[in-house]
């Protein structure tokens, strides 16, 4: 199951709205933001195709201006397709 | 405390993001004790755009887990877009269908058959000596890419040139950016950007023309957004394109112009500076000169006013259609002339057009009128599509018309003063230039050229008017060698097919946009047989050295015998040309060696002369004593600025009078649309790589066709509507987006899918500009019609017949 880290930059002025909007999307976990508008958030999904899905997902909400990844680990994933192959 | 494994990595993300942006969580890592979540940590380049974005690849038990971006880095300050949060999945062993074995056939309308390395060698040497020996030097040729590491582009060039004796040396960054080296050149004396990405953050008016920033470059759009969003009031962002795309979202001002009319808005902007004397008079008179004609004849203010007047915004709204009127072109060109810097940024929507470098030089102009140069925040700034045009290609001499370090062919110095450097008997590199891209594949096409080698790119689906140039690829006898990771309609029209090694699974440098090169060492292994490029070369001389008793061909890689080809190979590559060819030119690199790249977390902004220098990163903005260090070496004045680029002898930025020129093939009664061609975040050029990541290629598994919704309603075409686009070249036929995209006349199609039906370069035109030779695929003519209502459509991808 993929990780991902992230800073989502929402519109400064309508923080808690897109904080309401981001917190109802599953596999979303918000750990903080900031006046400027930079919202810090986990995105844990089965795939990363799920991964990517919710990011696109993030990325129709109109507040959001744009989804930046940091950090991204998927392991697990990596070591299902070699466990497969076997 | 105890603490699971997967909670340790979800906190590892969480504290990795909240690091970027200075924010305090309530946990830290510290303490836990838990195993790591990848045993090793090995820093390089993305390879999916220009942008140079920095990341670290997580390895454990050699293969590639994980990636987080480096946040010291000056290219993307750690952010990542998705394309590149998912490429590690096509490197090692991760994905199953990359090329692993040498294949062959001696006639393309045969299956290939795996062979070793040593027969596939053998076969590449006899074939190009058979060609040179019947034919001529001239009948053999390199297509490269800007995709391929600079130590790659220069030592294919250097067999071919000084050992081949042939000029016929091309590259794909001929398809996207030879207009931006043209406008450079000829409007500063130069080639590339005079600063770096630092001005986005001084930036106070942005002038985005003909890129779609927000979709190509993602993670530079972030900066720009995020400057723009943290001064709201101050920053002003101008958006001008045909097509309405996601950049616009965080414009202040769009400029919504028909396409092939920017020419026209460009001198309606330089008419309202000198009408409303927004312009930089101490600046003009310190720096600048005017020029005109193809004799470069040089006039006078007065005769550059006479010109501009007839580009009077009221006329030029006329010209442009779409949403322009004369308020808003004034509006743009006060914003611009009197922003505390403006930076102008571009891509393709500019560099692919019949006047591309005309349009970069209007580019320029307007930065040389209002002083918009050389100060913080204000650039002209032509952004980059793939990560190593710049570096390897227009650095590394990887165009049929330059040698190493920007030096023309046809200079006879210069082209000794490389024969020197290289150790081999003047006159062995021929005088003439070779074909540039078009006409390499036109001499296919007539069997001129009997055997070239493509390394990294797919020009049988990327090449306008593809169709025409695969007849010639299909020859039988044309011998064509296609080095990739994966097959490609290219490789399908291959001999031979070599399978190269990834980034990551070999060592060499890329140098993006903003003169900046950047070391990726190995850190895991190639799947299979697969092998870095620089060591087939030199194998490959080798050989042909024999074949054709030729040892000069051998003096060509003389210097790289015995050296092991993951690390050794491509740093004893890159010492000879920066340390040898890159000496007292304006793109010095000799700071720049691998150990100096291995210890910043970045790397290195040329001119960088010393090691001391390039340890600071290098040369921010060039031009600028105190600041550059060639500025200060080759100062002649007191002037602060010292343009002293090597091919404007006066040493002064020459502002062009140029007309609005219109496309090659405008729409008609038969043809009555125009048909422009782009980019979808998801994809990447021709998706050999992206295509073959599943969760890209899901989430955009076909191209379609934009339609403004005013035209499909006139034409009964409904969203998901198989559509039918025609030119006089060739037919597609995709599904339709209605979409407020493109304006009304327009049609827009991405490029990236394989499938015959919508391969987009069947039907895009193959004229190309003049000066730059890059082709106009931006703009041709086409029709449209509803050929049935949805279809369920299969993304497809070529598969290797073996």
């Amino acid at each position: 199951m993929p990780i991902g880290g992230f800073v989502i930059n929402v519109d400064p002025e309508r923080i808690e709205e897109s904080l309401v909007r981001l917190k109802g999307l599953a596999g979303v976990e918000i750990h903080g933001s900031d006046s400027k508008g930079n919202v810090v958030a986990v995105l844990e999904s089965a795939t990363s195709e799920d991964m990517e899905k919710m990011v696109k997902d993030i990325m129709k909400i109109e507040t959001v201006f744009s989804v930046g990844l940091t950090y991204f680990h998927a392991e697990d994933e990596v070591e299902k397709k070699e466990y497969r192959k076997k | 405390m105890g603490l699971s494994r997967r909670e340790f990595i979800k906190r590892t993300a969480a504290l990795t993001a909240a690091s970027y942006v200075g924010m305090n969580l309530p946990f830290t890592n510290e303490k836990t004790v838990h195993a790591a979540d990848a045993d090793s940590w090995h820093k390089g380049t993305c390879r999916l755009c220009g942008s140079g974005c920095r990341l670290e690849l997580g390895v454990k038990n050699g293969r590639a887990v994980a990636l987080r971006g480096i946040p010291e880095s000056r290219t993307n300050k750690g952010y990542l877009c998705m394309k590149g949060m998912l490429f590690y999945k096509l490197m090692g062993n991760n994905h199953p269908e990359r090329l692993k074995k040498p294949l062959y056939r001696a006639r393309k309308d045969q299956p290939f058959k795996e062979i070793s390395w040593d027969e596939a060698l053998d076969i590449a040497a006899k074939e190009f000596a058979k060609a040179v020996k019947k034919y001529g030097n001239d009948s053999v040729a390199y297509y490269g890419s800007g995709q391929a590491l600079t130590e790659e582009t220069y030592i294919f060039q250097k067999v071919m040139r000084g050992g081949l004796q042939t000029n016929n040396v091309e590259g794909n960054p001929r398809l996207c950016m030879a207009s931006a080296v043209g406008g450079y050149i000829t409007s500063f004396g130069a080639d590339e950007p005079i600063g770096s990405y630092t001005n986005f953050e001084r930036a106070s008016c942005f002038f985005i023309i003909g890129s779609n920033t927000a979709e190509a470059h993602p993670v530079l759009f972030r900066r720009i957004m995020r400057r723009k969003l943290d001064n709201r009031d101050r920053v002003k962002v101008i958006n001008a394109d045909p097509r309405v795309s996601p950049t616009s979202r965080i414009a202040d001002l769009h400029l919504q112009f028909e396409p092939g009319t920017d020419l026209a808005l460009l001198n309606a902007m330089a008419y309202v500076i000198l009408e409303d004397k927004l312009y930089d008079e101490d600046f003009i008179n310190n720096y600048a000169v005017f020029r005109m004609g193809k004799e470069k004849k040089q006039v006078d203010f007065k005769k550059y006013k006479e010109f501009i007047k007839d580009y009077t915004p009221e006329k030029a709204a006329r010209t442009c259609g779409g949403n322009i009127t004369p308020e808003k072109i004034r509006k743009a060109a006060h914003w611009f002339a009197k922003s505390e810097g403006t930076m102008s940024l571009w891509t393709m929507g500019i560099n692919q057009r019949k006047r591309g470098v005309w349009a970069n030089n209007l580019i320029h102009n307007l930065h040389i009128l209002t002083g918009q140069l050389c100060k913080p925040g204000a650039d002209s700034f032509s952004l980059t599509g793939q990560p190593n045009a710049c570096g390897g290609v227009r650095e590394g001499g990887g165009l049929c018309h330059i040698l190493p370090a920007h030096r023309l062919v046809k200079k006879d110095k210069l082209r000794h003063e490389v024969e020197r450097l290289w150790g081999i008997p003047e006159g062995r590199i021929p005088p003439k230039p070779g074909y540039h891209t078009v006409a390499m594949f036109e001499a296919v096409n007539q069997g001129k050229i009997k055997a070239i080698w493509i390394n990294c790119t797919s020009p049988a689906q990327s090449l306008p008017n593809c169709d025409k140039y695969r007849k010639g690829m299909k020859r039988e006898d044309v011998f064509m060698v296609v080095t990739d990771i994966f097959p490609t309609k290219t490789t399908e029209l291959a001999n031979l097919i070599l399978p190269t090694a990834f980034i990551f699974e070999k060592t060499g440098v890329y140098g993006c946009t903003e003169r900046r090169s950047q070391l990726t060492a190995k850190a895991v292994d190639a799947p299979g047989e697969a092998k870095p490029e620089v060591w087939m070369v030199r194998e490959w001389a080798l050989r042909l050295a024999k074949e054709l008793k030729d040892p000069v061909i051998k003096k060509c890689v003389e210097p790289f015998l015995g050296k092991e080809p993951d690390y050794e190979l491509p740093k004893a590559i890159w010492d000879e040309y920066t340390q040898k060819l890159t000496k007292g030119r304006d793109n010095d690199l000799r700071g720049a060696t691998y150990e100096v790249l291995e210890k910043l977390p970045d790397g290195v902004q040329w001119p960088a002369p010393t090691k001391e220098w390039a340890l600071k990163g290098g040369t921010d903005i060039k031009f600028v004593r105190g600041l550059d260090p060639l500025a200060d070496k080759h100062a002649k004045n007191e002037l602060p600025f010292q343009f002293y680029g090597p091919a404007h002898p006066d040493r002064k930025l020459w502002i062009w009078l140029r007309p609005q020129k219109g496309p090659e093939e405008m729409p008609d009664s038969q043809y009555p649309f125009y048909l422009s061609t782009g980019r979808i975040i998801d994809h990447w050029h021709t998706s050999s790589m992206t295509g073959r990541i599943k969760e890209l290629m899901r989430a955009n598994p076909y191209a379609y066709v934009e339609i403004n919704p005013k035209d499909a309603e006139k034409l009964g075409i409904k969203p998901g509507d198989m559509v039918e686009v025609v030119s006089r070249r060739g037919r597609n036929v995709l599904p339709a987006k209605v979409y407020v995209g493109p304006c009304e006349g327009m049609v827009f199609v991405y490029w990236h899918d394989q499938d015959e039906d919508r391969m987009i370069n069947r039907v895009t035109k193959d004229a190309f500009d003049p000066g730059s030779k890059e082709p106009e695929f931006k703009i041709c003519a086409c029709r449209i019609k509803k050929v049935s209502g949805p279809k369920p459509l299969t993304p497809f991808l070529v598969q290797l017949k073996a």
